[in-house]
């Protein structure tokens, strides 16, 4: 919404610098987006009459001219066709300042092709006046000579301001300066309205069947108007909004729609078939083509001002294509209605056309305005296009809507505000504000809110208002204190940050993606079907239409991203939420850890030491150790198929009984076009029941003194002995003291793999003795022989 | 002399040799292994002890003892022989090649916010709350006293799904779901996604994240609301900043304010990114509205309280500088790796 200053200062005196006004508008919810000012000229331009004009001796096209400005003559050398003998002009004499966008610039004495200028005359353009470029700007000749033109012209600066969906009130000028005449402290003033009395009956000029959706409709009639171009004040009024100009009539209506906030619309009476209109619903599939040109098909939802035919305007929205006042109008049904504020939102929405009209009526519009603001429309039609009033106000309502009454308790606005604001004060205020207070008491009054103020209808709407009156700096600050109202166990994130903070430990850079993807990053996961995903109604595009059913695909996107701007080492990963459809799967939202690894482990790679390779052991050791920092013991890998995963690269994880998630070297089909050679590790663990089975350290277990004894195995087995057969088959045997097994060497050859374990015996009570840890050696050795069938080397 | 002492006196002459030729600390430890290890020669002939003549004990004793010493000595003398010694040339390291730089892990610049937020506000007292991002119309809109035609509710500007429900477009419904659920007082904030249908461009995502902060209690005022921001402002951008509340509409707070840090780039003076206003909008706040209050069965005659909310991501490009709010999301290592 733009706020012209000067128009502003039609209805109040505005006694304070622009920053400090805008400044206050701010503070009190008028928030100031943007200034532009505009026609400021300079000082230093003055009045001057051009007194001779000779050719210039070395130039075609400029003249020199002498040019008296009052005080004294100056030789001026100009360029302009019209700088004739007796003209007053503009003329911006030395040291004259202009600022423009391109910056300062400053007029100098100076020689144009060697004749002495002693100043410069102005075209309208020059002055920032308009786009007028074609001559000099010609000025009243009876003006006194040196006068300055910053007193004929005074600029304006255009405050465009953000208004509040519940203020409807702050679009229009008076609005406006009803709340700045509060700020302040003194009083805004409508222009005197008055139009002659007329009398003459209308009956049937205007009907109102849809009584529901328009509430009031006025309608009056103005006879033998003159269209044509409006008065220059009406039209810089319009410009200094943001409004074109149109003819004098139209010019009005949009004048007081921006002065008063009430839209305004004037139909051609000659071109209302049956010379009457009718507020109604339209018949379904009835079109319209609007001003805009565009045809519309109509509904029984949609309201329309129809003539006794057909629509002739989308009601509170546009009019139609004919309905206008033309050049050839002499007669003018004047309409000025209160529509349903909601109805006008949807129709407005569902056809995508909005218009100055259906902002101001979907935000809602004073019903006392409809009257006032026809007849102020008369008043400036009859001056600008003349004619004279060819009906009375022709009102058709369904009654005056009553207005809230509201009580107020004082120790109430200070209880919720926090200041000590006096009930006077608060009293003050509302009666400021043009609100009516009545039975005022020591403790209470009671406000009754006017139709303009569709905001106020309970107690909190009047604290808001002294709230922003008295000034929120007002407010003082007190001291913070952390009042516990929970406990900290019962907060939602610290286990998360937990975690976050134990992956990034390991290394992991964090990733955010987000929720909604395409099909195909979707069924990534091969856990997923297309029946699993949950699909958005309305999405911006096929890209992200779907809530992610796991965070592969997008973490898949971001390892894909990277590798082709070349960064091919990456540890990634993210804790985010995925979606799924169906519950027998996962819950509707769950938190997911995915985390990714690839490339080569060092970033520094001048020693074959530090060229190795991120492996699989690499994430399952990543987890491993995730695991342990969480103090999650019971977990194991097991086996699993998954279209993810390289077949015979990837292990399922179980955490305390229950499947976890997986892991391992993604499939070669889903990463089609990678351009690395290094593989990518993935894993995907489901982080409530991560965070089920996590606990804070145990006790404190006792830990041995005495030292440790350890032997050394080696022996050839069948390639399908694993490592965890070999483990579980010593645990089970339970060689007396033997405090851990370490793998130290395993190679492969020719369908049999050689493997040697460190075993480390150790007594809590005394040192071992080598013969008794032999013997246990010993008898292991010959059990892994005769029962694991391996063979000692 | 006996077949012990003579042992002794050959093997102190071997390492006494071996000793002054020794060139590591290997070499040493491999003495030691010899002569005093568990397996090496002076516990084998403490075990032949038993075997000398009780006349030859005594002497034979002293023997094993002295000789003992004596390799300890050896042993300690080339340990601080190689500990004087200069490497030689040949064994110098070039200790201008990079070190082993250890891979470790960076916070997201958009989690880094949230959790000091999360941390600055549980230091006063709030605790984290959460709630689901696939929301009801009721707890994202009805129970937030949004009127049934307010644009927000548009699929324009909301992701809805078939079965009516939406993306949560605010932090807000978890208000309602912990007031649901808890009995006043109630002192929470809320980090998390919410969804807006905007395309993205540089300063919109279709997702970004919120935190919103809600303390229900008796005697709660303005003045609480405005201290607790100031300290926000102060403990996250210095003692410098300054804040100011202007007022503003919200459906679920009245009074609604706005409210503003003064500008962290140019410190108020005026610059593009304040749009030279010397303030930068940070977010909504105000005192619940009555509406809400009794929406979730709480007394507004007996109860009263605040709620904030700011935006995640906004935070994060002013603190960080970043230019646009795709980096974010895009996450090139190169980005990641420098927070």
């Amino acid at each position: 919404m733009n706020i012209s200053k000067n128009w502003l200062c039609k209805y109040v005196a505005i006694d304070c610098g622009l920053e400090t006004l805008c400044d206050k508008l701010t503070m009190a919810g008028i928030e100031v987006e943007a200034l532009e000012s505009s026609g400021t000229i300079p000082p230093g331009v003055v009045a001057g009459r051009i007194l001779t004009r000779t050719p210039h001796p070395d130039s075609d096209h400029m003249s020199v001219c002498t040019v008296d400005v009052g005080k004294e003559t100056l030789q001026i050398v100009c360029g302009a066709p019209n700088c004739d003998a007796g003209n007053v002009v503009p003329v911006a004499t030395i040291g004259t300042v202009f600022h423009t966008p391109e910056g300062e610039f400053k007029i100098k004495k100076s020689k144009l092709r060697g004749v002495e200028s002693q100043g410069m005359m102005c075209s309208e353009r020059e002055l920032g006046l308009s786009d007028n470029h074609d001559g000099l700007m010609l000025l009243d000749s009876a003006l006194e000579l040196g006068t300055p033109i910053e007193r004929l012209f005074p600029g304006d600066t255009r405050i465009e301001i953000e208004v509040t969906p519940n203020r409807s009130d702050w679009l229009s000028m008076w609005g406006v300066a009803r709340d700045v005449a509060c700020l302040l402290n003194t009083e805004a003033k409508l222009p005197e309205i008055e139009i002659p009395e007329c009398t003459i009956p209308a009956p049937g000029l205007v009907t109102v069947e849809a009584p529901d959706l328009c509430l009031r409709y006025t309608g009056r009639l103005i006879r033998n108007v003159k269209v044509g171009s409006s008065p220059k004040w009406l039209q810089t009024a319009l410009e200094s909004v943001g409004l074109r100009p149109s003819n004098n009539v139209v010019d009005v209506t949009n004048y007081v729609m921006m002065e008063l906030g009430q839209p305004l619309h004037a139909f051609d009476l000659a071109k209302l078939s049956g010379r009457r209109v009718v507020a109604r619903r339209a018949k379904s599939g009835e079109k319209i083509t609007t001003l805009d040109g565009k045809t519309l098909t109509l509904e029984p939802r949609h309201l329309v001002i129809a003539d006794a035919e057909k629509p002739m305007a989308l009601a509170g929205v546009m009019g139609g294509e004919f309905s206008g006042v033309t050049d050839a109008t002499t007669d003018v049904l004047l309409e000025s209605a209160v529509f349903f504020a909601s109805n006008i939102r949807a129709t407005s929405r569902e056809l995508g056309i909005s218009s100055d009209s259906s902002y101001r009526y979907e935000r809602g519009v004073d019903w006392d305005m409809a009257e006032l603001a026809s007849k102020r429309a008369a008043q400036l039609i009859l001056e600008t296009a003349g004619g004279e009033l060819g009906s009375e106000l022709v009102d058709v309502n369904s009654g005056r809507p009553a207005e809230m009454v509201i009580p107020c308790r004082f120790d109430r606005v200070r209880a919720l505000i926090g200041t000590s604001v006096s009930n006077e004060r608060i009293v003050e205020i509302f009666r400021a504000l043009q609100l009516k207070v009545d039975q005022v008491s020591a403790t209470d009054c009671v406000v009754t809110a006017p139709l303009f103020r569709h905001d106020l209808e309970r107690e909190a709407d009047l604290i808001e208002e002294v709230a922003r009156i008295d000034g929120l700096d007002q407010i003082p600050e007190i001291a913070v204190t952390g009042k516990i109202c929970a406990s900290i166990r019962e907060d939602a994130y610290l286990p998360l940050e937990t975690l976050r903070n134990k992956i990034i430990a390991l290394g992991f850079d964090e990733c955010l993606h987000y929720s909604t993807v395409n099909r195909e990053s979707a069924l990534a996961d091969s856990r997923f079907a297309e029946a699993d995903l949950i699909k958005l109604k309305n999405p911006i595009s096929l890209e992200l239409a779907i809530m992610r059913p796991s965070l592969l695909g997008e973490m898949l996107g971001s390892v894909e991203r990277n590798i082709s701007r070349r960064n091919l080492t990456l540890k990634l990963f993210e804790i985010g939420k995925a979606f799924c459809r169906n519950s027998e799967l996962f819950p509707e939202e769950r938190f997911e850890i995915c985390m990714a690894l690839t490339g080569l482990k060092y970033p520094e790679q001048y020693s074959d030491a530090l060229q190795e390779q991120y492996d699989f052991y690499d994430l399952k050791g990543a987890l491993e150790s995730l695991f342990e920092m969480m103090n999650i013991k019971r977990y194991r890998f097991v086996p699993t198929e998954d279209g993810r995963f390289r077949k015979g690269r990837a292990l399922g994880v179980e955490v305390a009984g229950k499947t976890a998630g997986a892991f391992g070297e993604i499939s070669s089909h889903l990463t089609k076009g990678f351009r690395t050679t290094y593989p990518i590790f993935v894993a995907q663990i489901d982080m409530a029941t991560l965070l089920i089975a996590a606990h804070g350290a145990g006790y404190y277990e006792p830990f041995s003194l005495f030292p440790a004894t350890s032997r050394d195995v080696a022996f050839v087995a069948p390639a399908g002995l694993s490592h965890d057969d070999v483990l579980a088959f010593i645990r089970k045997e339970k060689p007396t003291d033997l405090e851990s097994i370490q793998l130290f060497d395993i190679f492969e050859k020719e369908g049999y793999k050689s493997m040697a374990y460190k075993l480390t015996f150790r007594n809590r009570e005394r040192t071992l003795v080598d013969a008794e840890v032999n013997a246990r050696f010993d008898k292991l050795k010959e059990s892994m022989q005769n029962k694991l069938k391996v063979e000692l080397r | 002399m006996n077949a012990i002492i003579e042992k002794i006196n050959v093997a102190l002459k071997e390492a006494e040799s071996k000793a002054a030729i020794a060139a590591d600390s290997v070499a040493i430890e491999q003495i030691r292994i010899d002569y005093l290890g568990r397996n090496g020669l002076f516990p084998a002939l403490s075990k032949e002890m038993g075997t000398v003549p009780p006349e030859e004990r005594k002497e034979t004793g002293r023997a094993f003892n002295v000789g003992r010493n004596q390799i300890q000595a050896l042993i300690d003398e080339a340990t601080n022989r190689l500990a004087a010694k200069p490497e030689s040339a040949s064994n110098a390291l070039d200790l201008s090649l990079p070190g082993k730089r250890w891979k470790f892990g960076h916070k997201h610049p958009v989690t880094i916010i949230a959790d000091e937020c999360a941390n600055l506000f549980r230091r006063m007292g709030f605790i984290v709350s959460e709630g689901p991002e696939i929301e009801d119309i009721f707890h994202n809109f009805d129970a937030l006293n949004t009127p049934m035609d307010h644009p927000s509710r548009d699929p324009q500007d909301t992701f809805y799904f078939e079965d009516g429900r939406i993306l949560r477009t605010q932090t807000s419904p978890v208000q309602i779901r912990t007031m649901e659920s808890h009995e006043p007082p109630v002192r929470i904030v809320a980090p998390g996604r919410v969804f807006r249908r905007d395309t993205p461009d540089a300063t919109h995502g279709m997702n970004f994240h919120q935190i919103e902060g809600l303390y229900i209690d008796k005697n709660v005022s303005m003045a609480d609301l405005k201290s607790v921001l100031r300290t926000f402002a102060t403990e996250m951008y210095g003692p410098k900043v300054k804040i100011r509340l202007r007022p503003h509409f919200f459906p679920f707070t009245e009074p609604s304010v706005e409210y503003d840090f003064s500008c962290i780039m140019c410190g108020g003076k005026g610059c593009p990114v304040c749009k030279n206003s010397g303030w930068i909008e940070i977010a909504g706040a105000g005192m619940v509205d009555p509406a809400v209050l009794k929406n979730v069965g709480y007394d507004p005659e007996i109860w009263s309280g605040y709620a904030f909310g700011l935006g995640i991501e906004r935070l994060a490009m002013l603190r960080y500088r970043i230019p646009d709010l795709r980096y974010l999301y895009e996450n090139d290592v190169r980005f990641l790796e420098q927070f």
